[in-house]
């Protein structure tokens, strides 16, 4: 059938990109393999929020949250403790993960953009905690030089580190789509109403949706940490939220890989625009409102649009 | 086997459903009727659970699922279709009927089994019943009106139910698409022995097809009773054709 | 007035007062938040910008015209109608074809639109700091309640605070504009239908709504110092006000600013490390127990 042969080499592409992208620090410069670890982690950020956005259908308006308490938390096992340095990247996540089902417990009854700004409200309350406690997190100077096993300090190693785990996360994330909780969610996002008339919890779904979410945050937040050496409270400034939203509606948040493809893009342009000009703000700003006038699906979502068009036969009722 | 007691519903000081009485045995067809804003669609969604009645029970088999939520109701097997198309529009035809079986099935908390390998069968099967076989595969959006009402009984089939409300499942179909859905309501009752409550505008189908009607008129039900006890009652006749003499049909 | 410092000490009562004036801005600002998501729908991040913009232009104002009280006059004046020109162009040239998308998509319009106006103020006036000065008649303290110091010019925000909440209830209760406005926000169709020309209806809300940013932008400038990123912080508490109000109830969003400004006002009081959270912990608070806020919203 035209759709599995579609499947079948989207799957095909995928593992070449991964062999891609496992060959590439043989001969990219250092600068370009700390960019492409970037653009990975940031990626899987913008995938996780999409689990909730485009195939929850719930507006987690702030997300960059769990990405930088998974972040804080990580940076402060490896400064402050002396246990092992592995246990803090499954520390962080596990704690964005539970900050996840806190918030997710208090804003869930509340519907659309109510709930989004419960969340708003709820994270700029943490982020201030973070950016006061002075004695605990640093402040707004943030944590820096944090120190990491020897294996992972390369930026080699940090490169195959965090390309390993996003990679698995990204997998698990794809399981978890396809699966019928994924089928589950979505159908609450198209019609909630609907999901409970055919016998579904749908605030418990969404919960756990939230909590998976934020956990991947969580993951992408201690791989910065791995990536950077550094967390600074800008991590959870709602504007960087934002940001993370305007990465998957670039890509395309109907769409698996889109958000993927919209943290490269942005990430990629910002670093080549800021070499000319200190007006990085002014073009993503264009670029939106271009992308918001002329691709409303994304990048992905167009083309997954022309491709379908190729195949299937234009559907003509009887 | 469904048993309602004075309902009452109201909104802001409106009494949408004030006093309704309903009785259903096993494996009847029973119909709703009522002018408009009657109060039959509010009537539903008291006993699925999507709005929770001011007053009065509903029992079900013999136990009060008053005030339960939807899902809760759904699993008593008790399942519906909407007035207003009310699907999946961004899934396709297979996957929102497989959806409500994998509800009923309690896997909506498997996170890592692929669901295209899941219920199947048995959505195909439903498919094949409703005669929607043909469109499996495409997105619900892309469906016509006709369709989209006959897949709102597919997705309740889901959920196997004993007990099956369908809110004017013809409102707004071609004549030949409404012929269709009479036989594949027919076919549910005779069939599959379904308990059927139903509301429609178009008397001739509820003559049609309905063991018992229910009649309406500003929420409070006025009478119940067999098709030609309705069809000459004064009351009915008062709130149908302003009080003429003549039965309904 | 022993009787009243007995009861309530005055450092307290002095800050009270600091957060009434806190009030007034932040009213200002958002019930213009609040009067265009009530009647267009749009969640308007860019608001924030405006209130800058209205700011920087204050600044700009009062050097040209002397810095004297003259200065502070024009800009009053001159700089709400410079944010209002900017808001109508970009309502216009834009918002007014995207009316019908989704609220996601019109938040991160609005929020592109506060990158590129972050920016074009950073081009205009520079990344330094801008201080306005508080104008002559304002300067110096008024003893309130036998003893009391309290500035003038905060003591001349309380006054104006009412006058614009007055003016606005004029507006929208008994103008025709405010009723079309108010009959459209319920139902576009309907207006459209009895041959209203709806699109200028929005366009004049829209305006009028970005105009009260600016004036916010305009009083606080001479008690703060006039910098980038000082939209970010302020749309934020402007959205929860509207949140805990009630969306598009401008009385909500007095009561909101009301909440707001007094809690972020004693907090301080409370625990000066971590006043700032009182404020917020008092917006999760009201949404709890009224989950779509405090009085009724539009939506």
């Amino acid at each position: 059938m035209a759709q599995g042969r579609i499947r079948g080499k989207a799957q095909l592409s995928v593992y070449a990109g991964l062999i891609v992208l496992f060959l590439l620090p043989l001969i990219l410069q250092r600068f370009y393999i700390y960019l492409l670890s970037t653009i990975l982690l940031t990626g899987l950020l913008a995938t996780s929020l999409n689990l909730v956005l485009g195939y929850g259908g719930k507006f987690q308006f702030h997300h960059a949250v769990f990405y930088g308490v998974g972040a804080y938390a990580t940076a402060l096992m490896l400064t402050k403790t002396s246990l092992s340095p592995w246990l803090s990247f499954i520390v962080g996540p596990l704690v964005s993960g539970f900050l996840s089902l806190v918030m997710g417990l208090i804003c869930i009854r509340l519907s659309k953009l109510y709930f989004g700004m419960l969340q708003i409200s709820l994270g700029s309350l943490v982020w201030i905690i973070v950016y006061r406690w002075y004695s605990f997190t640093g402040g707004d100077d943030g944590i820096h030089g944090i120190a990491l096993p020897d294996i992972i300090s390369s930026p080699n190693g940090a490169y195959y580190f965090t390309l390993i785990v996003t990679a698995a996360c990204l997998f698990v994330m794809y399981m978890i789509i396809k699966s019928p909780f994924g089928s589950v969610l979505q159908g609450i996002r198209d019609n909630p109403i609907r999901s409970e008339m055919i016998g579904i919890n749908v605030r418990r779904h969404q919960l756990l949706a939230l909590v998976i979410a934020g956990f991947f945050a969580g993951v992408a937040g201690s791989l910065f940490v791995v990536v950077d050496n550094t967390v600074f409270p800008d991590m959870l400034f709602w504007t960087f939220s934002l940001e993370i939203l305007i990465m998957c509606l670039l890509g395309g948040w109907f769409t698996f890989l889109g958000p993927m493809l919209g943290a490269a893009i942005i990430i990629a342009l910002r670093t080549f625009v800021s070499t000319y000009t200190s007006y990085w703000a002014l073009v993503l700003g264009i670029l939106m409102v271009l992308v918001i006038f002329f691709l409303p699906n994304g990048v992905l979502g167009y083309i997954e649009e022309k491709i379908k068009k190729g195949f299937i036969e234009p559907v003509i009722e009887e | 086997m469904l048993e309602v007691k004075s309902l009452t519903k109201s909104f802001d000081g409106f009494k949408a459903v004030n006093n309704a009485n309903l009785d259903v045995q096993k494996g009847e067809i029973v119909a709703v009727i009522g002018p408009n804003g009657a109060g039959k669609t509010t009537l539903f969604n008291l006993i699925t659970g999507i709005l929770r009645p001011d007053s009065g029970t509903v029992h079900f088999k013999g136990e009060n699922i008053t005030g339960l939520p939807p899902y809760e109701i759904c699993r008593k097997r008790i399942s519906r279709s909407f007035q207003v198309v009310n699907i999946f529009p961004r899934l396709t035809v297979f996957e929102n009927v497989q959806i409500s079986i994998l509800s009923r099935e309690r896997r909506s908390w498997d996170l890592f089994t692929p669901s295209s390998k899941l219920a199947v069968e048995e959505t195909d099967r439903i498919l094949e019943n409703v005669g929607l076989t043909k469109k499996r595969d495409r997105m619900t959006a892309l469906l016509s009106h006709g369709d989209r009402k006959v897949l709102e009984i597919a997705m309740a089939l889901g959920g196997n139910p004993e007990f099956l409300i369908l809110d004017e499942p013809t409102a707004g179909m071609a004549p030949e698409e409404t012929s269709r859905c009479i036989e594949l309501v027919k076919g549910l009752s005779e069939k599959l022995g379904l308990t059927i409550l139903f509301c429609e505008h178009d008397m001739e189908i509820v003559f049609g097809i309905a063991d018992r009607i229910m009649v309406m008129v500003r929420g409070a039900t006025i009478v119940q009773g067999s098709c030609d006890e309705v069809r000459c009652n004064e009351a009915v006749q008062d709130a149908y054709l302003g009080g003429s003499d003549v039965c309904l049909m | 007035m022993d009787i009243l410092y007995a009861i309530i000490p005055p450092r307290v009562l002095s800050q009270i007062l600091v957060g009434l004036s806190r009030t007034t801005i932040l009213f200002i600002v958002s019930s213009g938040l609040s009067l265009i998501l009530g009647v267009l729908r749009i969640p308007n991040i860019a608001h924030g910008s405006l209130y800058m913009i209205g700011a920087f232009m204050a600044y700009s104002l009062s050097i040209f015209f002397g810095g004297g009280d003259l200065g502070f006059w024009m800009a009053l004046i001159g700089a709400p109608l410079g944010v209002a020109i900017v808001s109508l162009v970009a309502e216009r040239g834009l918002f007014q074809y995207l009316y019908e998308r989704e609220h996601l998509m019109l938040l991160l319009l609005t929020f592109a639109f506060s990158l590129v106006f972050g920016d074009l103020v950073k081009i205009v006036w520079g990344t330094e700091y801008k201080s306005v000065p508080v104008p002559q008649m304002f300067q110096g303290f008024v003893n309130l309640f036998g003893g009391l110091p309290f500035p003038l010019y905060n003591l001349f925000l309380l006054i104006v605070g009412p006058i614009v909440a007055v003016a606005l209830w004029f507006i929208v209760n008994k103008t025709k504009i405010g009723k079309i406005a108010r009959a459209a926000a319920v139902d576009r169709e309907m207006v459209g239908a009895v041959g209203i020309n709806v699109s200028w209806v929005f366009a004049i809300v829209f305006v009028i709504g970005c105009l009260l940013a600016g004036l916010g932008g305009v009083l606080v400038a001479p008690t703060v110092s006039v910098t980038l990123g000082m939209d970010h912080t302020l749309i934020m508490e402007a959205f929860l006000i509207v949140i805990m109000g009630g969306l598009g109830n401008i009385w909500g969003a007095l009561l909101g600013a009301l909440i707001f400004g007094l809690a972020q006002s004693l907090g301080i009081l409370i625990w000066s490390q971590f006043g700032i959270i009182f404020p917020y912990a008092a917006v999760i608070i009201v949404l709890l127990f009224r989950p779509t806020g405090l009085l009724r919203a539009t939506w």
